[in-house]
């Protein structure tokens, strides 16, 4: 028990030291090489700006993180859905599966400026691009822990005269769970992206929106502020994801390898 | 080639039978497409016999098994329990499988229990039996713990207890302890055994271990290679129970080379 505290903590004092050292070289540098603060300005004053128009960054930061919960829980009830129709119906699997994974090969942000075009510019696009690019690593996770059910423990419930729907519930969702967790943890990082995407092709709020105006305006502190929020928002989303994670997958490791196929 | 040992009526170590048919088996016959795996098969199995089929891996004896445990439908002949056709799973049957197949989110009680939920059985009363099994199997102190946390063979002992939890009459195990090391293995014989005179069901036993099969059989079947026919069949009278210590005397070695030697004739063939 005690060995495992230390272990934690290991885990997290390390990346943490890099992260420090990172930001210090960083400022260092900046001031030693006297570089202006429009092409890099040190972490110091990101942080200043940061502190010092949170009410913006919030302003925007919210639209942006409500899209992506939103997003990305569609895309976890909606590949759930589809995945239990791929391990249920042939058709599904013989047909649609198939199609599903080749159009992985999509870049699926290139659609953004057709869905501007059908949807218009307001959050319907961000939304639905979210969405999108949540949705088939949530599904493919989802159907994989669905069909790698061991076929000794199908044969073992058969035995014992388990219906289609015991089975179901008491084996395959289970079995599934990692799974549909590590396609989670790809899924959040990848709804992020959707949404930020679309609210730089044409957006008139959100964090992405903030991003391309500072930008356009070369400020640039307030645009890494804006960056460093983003990136704490989502760190701080798949924490959460984590978090539940092992609370609900108790009787395994955490999937972090899963996962890292994402992002 | 029958043995001599053999006897018209199975036998049985006095005391330990019910006696009466619970299994019978008629012409069974398997194929998988051009491929014959069972073949002719017929034999019958009494009420609380303990009986081993012992064959080369391979042999189509699992696929017997499985036939008995109504997974796997025969091409021909039939299997009847209690007198009654098989053509589907059984209540009366519980099932040990080659590896402990328990489920890793469940903890070892609910593993057991497990059963009793998929056949909609009273939980409370099945709960204290569960207790009970758990208990014999001298595993009762980790009802809590998950699978993982486990060795193997206490991981067999889970499974042994689930297969015999919702009280069948028949437990089929199908080379339960192959997956174990040597010394576990002897353990777990005598374990089964001690399990086995508590709960007197009828065992068949699916095995490819010689001394296995003589050590915890009431009769032994002996199968040859595919497809699979009974080449011979051999009554083991030693008395119960039987401490692992039997396998050193000169009674039980005769009996092993009887077998080995059925089973070596099987291959010249």
């Amino acid at each position: 028990m005690r060995n495992n505290i230390a272990k934690r903590t290991a885990a997290i004092a390390w990346p943490t030291l890099v992260t420090t050292l990172l930001l210090l070289v960083w400022e260092v540098s900046v001031r030693a090489l006297g570089i202006r603060s429009i092409i890099l300005p040190p972490p110091s004053a990101v942080f200043e700006t940061m502190a010092q128009r949170h009410d913006l960054l919030l302003t925007h930061l919210w639209p942006s993180l409500y899209l992506t919960v939103l997003g990305f829980a569609l895309s976890v009830v909606g590949g759930i859905l589809v995945a239990v129709l791929i391990s249920y119906s042939n058709i599904v699997r013989k047909g649609f599966y198939p199609v599903i994974v080749v159009s992985q090969v999509i870049p699926k942000i290139s659609i953004a400026p057709l869905f501007i075009v059908w949807f218009g510019t307001g959050t319907m696009s961000s939304l639905l691009l979210a969405f999108l690019v949540a949705f088939f690593p949530m599904t493919i996770n989802a159907a994989m822990g669905f069909e790698s059910v061991d076929e000794d423990i199908h044969r073992m419930a058969r035995t014992f005269m388990g219906s289609r729907w015991q089975i179901f519930w008491k084996i395959r969702m289970p079995n599934a769970l990692p799974y549909i967790f590590g396609g989670m943890k790809i899924s959040i990082t990848l709804a992020i992206i959707g949404v930020i995407v679309s609210e730089f092709v044409a957006s008139q709020e959100g964090i992405g929106y903030l991003i391309k105006l500072a930008g356009g305006l070369l400020d640039t502190p307030l645009m890494l502020a804006a960056i460093a929020a983003l990136s704490i928002s989502g760190l701080a989303l798949y924490a959460i994801i984590a978090g539940v994670e092992s609370w609900a997958v108790y009787w395994q490791p955490p999937s972090d390898a899963v996962a890292a196929g994402g992002g | 080639m029958r043995s001599a040992a053999a006897s018209p009526t199975p036998g049985l170590t006095p005391g330990w039978g019910h006696g009466g048919t619970i299994v019978r088996i008629t012409a069974l016959k398997k194929t998988f497409g051009d491929l014959e795996a069972i073949r002719q098969l017929s034999f019958d199995v009494a009420d609380g016999e303990f009986l081993s089929v012992l064959g080369p891996s391979g042999c189509g004896k699992s696929t017997l098994l499985m036939m008995i445990a109504g997974l796997i439908n025969p091409s021909a002949g039939e299997i009847r329990i209690k007198d009654a056709k098989v053509a589907g799973p059984r209540r009366e049957i519980g099932v040990v499988f080659q590896s402990p197949v328990l489920l890793p989110w469940r903890t070892v009680l609910q593993n057991v229990l497990f059963p009793i939920e998929l056949l909609k059985l009273p939980r409370p009363q099945y709960r204290r039996r569960a207790l009970e099994l758990l208990r014999m199997a001298k595993i009762d102190e980790f009802s809590g713990l998950l699978p993982r946390q486990l060795s193997g063979g206490m991981r067999q002992r889970v499974a042994i207890c689930r297969a015999l939890v919702h009280d069948p009459s028949i437990l089929l195990m199908d080379e339960p302890f192959s997956a174990l090391d040597a010394i576990t293995r002897d353990e777990m014989a005598v374990e089964l055994q001690r399990i086995w005179q508590a709960n007197r069901k009828t065992v068949i036993f699916v095995t490819h271990s010689i001394r296995e099969a003589a050590f915890l059989s009431d009769r032994v079947l002996v199968m040859g290679r595919r497809p699979a026919t009974i080449i011979d069949e051999l009554a083991i009278e030693l008395p119960r129970p039987r401490a692992i210590a039997v396998t050193e005397d000169e009674t039980f070695n005769r009996l092993v080379r009887h077998l080995r030697k059925a089973i070596e004739a099987s291959h010249a063939e």
